[in-house]
């Protein structure tokens, strides 16, 4: 039996949607917070209806964006409209102990379910919202999706090829990682502090602040004057750095060189001549586009895992460029890590959801359950939770307000 | 009535950070939450302007404490940071094995290239070699040239707020059963933690997904050229277009002839949006009418009208943002004896000192 997971205890009144706020909640949940994802039917959650779909069907329990960010939480659905409906989410908020919510700006007060008609039922709620560019400020209103968030924020316009337009990272890469996680790193370290003092907390996260912190030192430095831009792979100090073409369609490996002695070894590896001219980082660095052109020239004869074995073996570091399809089949690591986890979903079936990226040696988190099924829980948490007796709920059900 | 407590949330964590650049954020995170985060610098960041930003806040100490020494701020800390493999980290005396067995009160959050475990645990790595092990460098880049990496070594952001999530889990469990673990957290893990979909859409449709340039091939959203720039525009992603009347009537108020081209049925199908030639149509449009218009200004006038629209910010363009410096959301702070100006904290505590600091000097 292992120890208890870290976040039992917890309760999460989770109002937020679509991409970020989901994955803010998802890694309390994962550790043991009862997370209660508030949902409409009337206003489906956006991102239930994005692909990919199990067999390319679309339907509201059956998009693989939704439910790999929302394992181990529970789901009702309430109309917040619905004096019922939004008498319902207060009470879950006043056995709450975290609120999260990522609406446009006074979308929660209009509802009456702000920080202060929070804070009446629930004087000690840590309270989290996330607008989109702050709660306050000239450009409040305006709207935004994580597209353009990465623009406004200045990741897209460092990313890409020193010669073209901007090109970032392909994703929306705010919903993935800085504000989801910054957002769940805020309601941890308030927790602590409500651990220590039993006050709570209310904490707004700008994504476009949350954002700007990916690219922090291009701030520093433009604030001291020095112009940062697109560099492709280059890198300020290791050359060669870059992405070579590898035998088969479309297959790459990505190498960095920071020292000399891994140069030596690279050279080796790769067959290229000792030139005196590359001997030296500086070297090296200051003929960047030759040493790029014969690494590519010797590196289209090889594998690409086989080329980043021969490297990474003799210090170098190197890497395949992978896939999905090479992290889910046939990466090495990965696979004796038992990254990737298969749940059981009620009408997906097997599906893979991304493993937690850090296992705690004591009482580790771990997939609870599959992503909820739109409204799975409504009747268990109305009933059990929030002291609605039976024969109420069938009426609240036939009003609207709850199912 | 009782009064407020504004202590930051972290005040009397003690923080060891003895990570290389892979995993420095993850002690500047905790430092502007209020730890005490006492940095060793074994391989920190080269660039000035990056160092900065990674150690504001902590108290930086240059030499590595060895024996005695060591082994008194293991005892004294709460939280150990370190980014490297496993053999690395035995030749330090800093494996969890050494570590742990004699501070049972103490969280080692053990960041490292690819986990404390496995075949690779102990290959060499780099920012370049990891986002192309964790499969986000193949989804980035034009489709005709090779996968570019994302700008500024993202990786050690996307280690350290995993880092800090887990640890800030991990100081639950310590300050409420006095118990103290390991975290084996693995960069590669980490990276393909953050792939959006890509993973599920293999999984559940059969495909592979691959780099596809600035953004989805739809006329009315992506990037398009303004008089000093990009703007990024999102007119519609499937199903039916965003604000698009807004769009055309925009246009066409801007002196743009054939605009109203924009109205005609075929453009409210995506079909239609995603054909290049719907996608030339529309930038042959849009850029005529943006060639003399600013980033901002087309930003204001666009929002305006209701039409999702943002500028391609540069570094300096948020320097002088008028929503951020509305917020006075940069912050000057001392660093190593320089002023910095550094952006302000992901997070605004209403009751609690959450800001980037300037590092304690050395006693």
């Amino acid at each position: 039996m292992s120890a208890q997971l870290p976040m039992t205890g917890i309760r999460v009144a989770d109002f937020s949607w679509v991409g970020a706020g989901p994955f803010l909640t998802k890694p309390l949940a994962d550790h043991g917070a009862d997370v209660v994802k508030v949902e409409s039917r009337t206003r489906v959650d956006p991102i239930r209806s994005m692909a990919p779909f199990r067999d390319g069907l679309k339907g509201a329990d059956r998009s693989g964006y939704f439910a790999n960010r929302n394992s181990s939480k529970r789901s009702i659905c309430l109309d917040l409209k619905h004096p019922r409906g939004r008498e319902l989410a207060l009470r879950l908020i006043e056995v709450s102990d975290v609120v999260v919510n990522n609406f446009s700006p006074g979308t929660m007060d209009r509802l009456g379910l702000g920080y202060d008609a929070s804070r009446a039922v629930r004087p000690d709620v840590i309270y989290l919202e996330m607008p989109m560019l702050g709660t306050e400020g000239p450009h409040r209103d305006c709207r935004g999706y994580g597209l353009t968030i990465a623009a406004a924020g200045g990741l897209l316009g460092l990313t890409g090829y020193e010669d073209a337009p901007p090109v970032g990272t392909g994703t929306n890469y705010p919903d993935h990682v800085p504000n989801p996680l910054h957002g769940a790193i805020a309601v941890l370290a308030a927790l602590r502090k409500r651990r220590m003092t039993g006050q709570g907390e209310y904490i707004e996260l700008a994504q476009l602040e949350s954002t700007i912190n990916a690219i922090g030192p291009a701030i520093v430095a433009a604030a001291a004057g020095v112009t940062v831009g697109r560099v492709g792979n280059h890198d300020n100090v290791a050359a060669p750095h870059g992405v070579y073409p590898c035998v088969g369609e479309d297959r790459w490996c990505a190498i960095a060189v920071f020292g000399d002695e891994q140069w030596a070894a690279a050279r080796l590896v790769l067959g290229i001549a000792d030139l005196p001219e590359f001997d030296s980082a500086d070297g090296r660095r200051s003929s960047r586009a030759l040493l790029d052109e014969l690494i590519a020239e010797a590196t289209r004869g090889w594998d690409a895992a086989l080329l980043a074995d021969e490297l990474t073996a003799r210090g170098v570091a190197a890497s395949a460029v992978l896939t999905a399809d090479d992290l889910l089949h046939s990466d090495a690591q990965l696979a004796a890590r038992g990254h990737w986890v298969t749940l059981e979903h009620p009408v997906m079936g097997p599906s893979i959801y991304d493993g937690i990226p850090y296992r705690l040696s004591r009482n580790p988190g771990h997939l609870r359950s599959p992503a909820p099924l739109l409204g799975a829980d409504t009747r268990e948490v109305c009933t059990e939770l929030l002291g609605v007796p039976e024969d109420n709920y069938d009426a609240l059900v036939s009003e609207g307000a709850v199912g | 009535m009782t009064q407020i407590d504004l202590t930051a949330p972290l005040s009397g964590v003690t923080v060891l950070d003895m990570t290389t650049a892979l995993g420095e954020y993850a002690g500047r995170l905790l430092a502007d939450l209020g730890a005490d985060v006492l940095r060793f610098d074994v391989e920190g960041a080269a660039d000035p302007y990056r160092r900065a930003f990674m150690n504001a806040g902590k108290q930086m100490r240059a030499s590595q404490p060895s024996g005695t020494e060591l082994a008194e701020l293991l005892a004294r800390a709460h939280v150990l940071l370190t980014s490297e493999g496993p053999a690395a980290l035995r030749s330090r005396g800093l494996h969890p094995d050494d570590v742990t067995r004699r501070h049972n009160t103490l969280v080692h959050v053990a960041i490292s290239p690819f986990g404390l475990t496995g075949p690779y645990a102990d290959r060499p790595a780099s920012d370049l070699t990891l986002m192309a092990a964790g499969g986000l460098l193949a989804l980035g880049g034009e489709p005709d040239r090779q996968p570019v990496r994302a700008w500024g070594e993202q990786t050690a952001l996307i280690a350290g707020v995993h880092a800090t999530t887990a640890a800030l889990i991990a100081l639950h469990v310590l300050e409420t059963e006095s118990r103290g673990q390991v975290i084996d957290l693995s960069v590669q893990e980490a990276v393909a933690h953050s792939l959006e979909n890509a993973a599920q859409y293999l999984d559940l449709e059969g495909v592979v997904r691959r780099r596809a340039g600035a953004g989805p091939r739809e006329a009315g959203t992506g990037l398009f050229r303004c008089a000093d720039g990009w703007i990024y525009l999102v007119g519609g992603l499937g199903g039916k277009p965003l604000a698009w009347s807004a769009i055309a009537e925009w246009l066409a108020d801007g002196g743009v002839t054939n605009a109203t081209d924009l109205n005609a049925d075929r453009w409210q199908q995506s079909d239609w949006r995603r054909t290049a030639q719907a996608c030339n149509r529309f930038r042959d449009l849009f850029e005529a009418f943006a060639a003399s218009r600013s980033k901002a200004e087309l930003f204001a006038s666009g929002q305006k009208r209701g039409i999702s629209i943002a500028p391609v910010a540069t570094p300096g363009d948020l320097l002088r943002d008028p929503q951020l410096v509305a917020r006075d959301y940069f912050r000057v702070v001392d660093v190593e004896g320089q002023q910095v100006t550094l952006p302000g904290s992901p997070y605004r505590f209403r009751t609690s000192d959450v800001r980037p600091r300037t590092g304690k000097s050395l006693i």
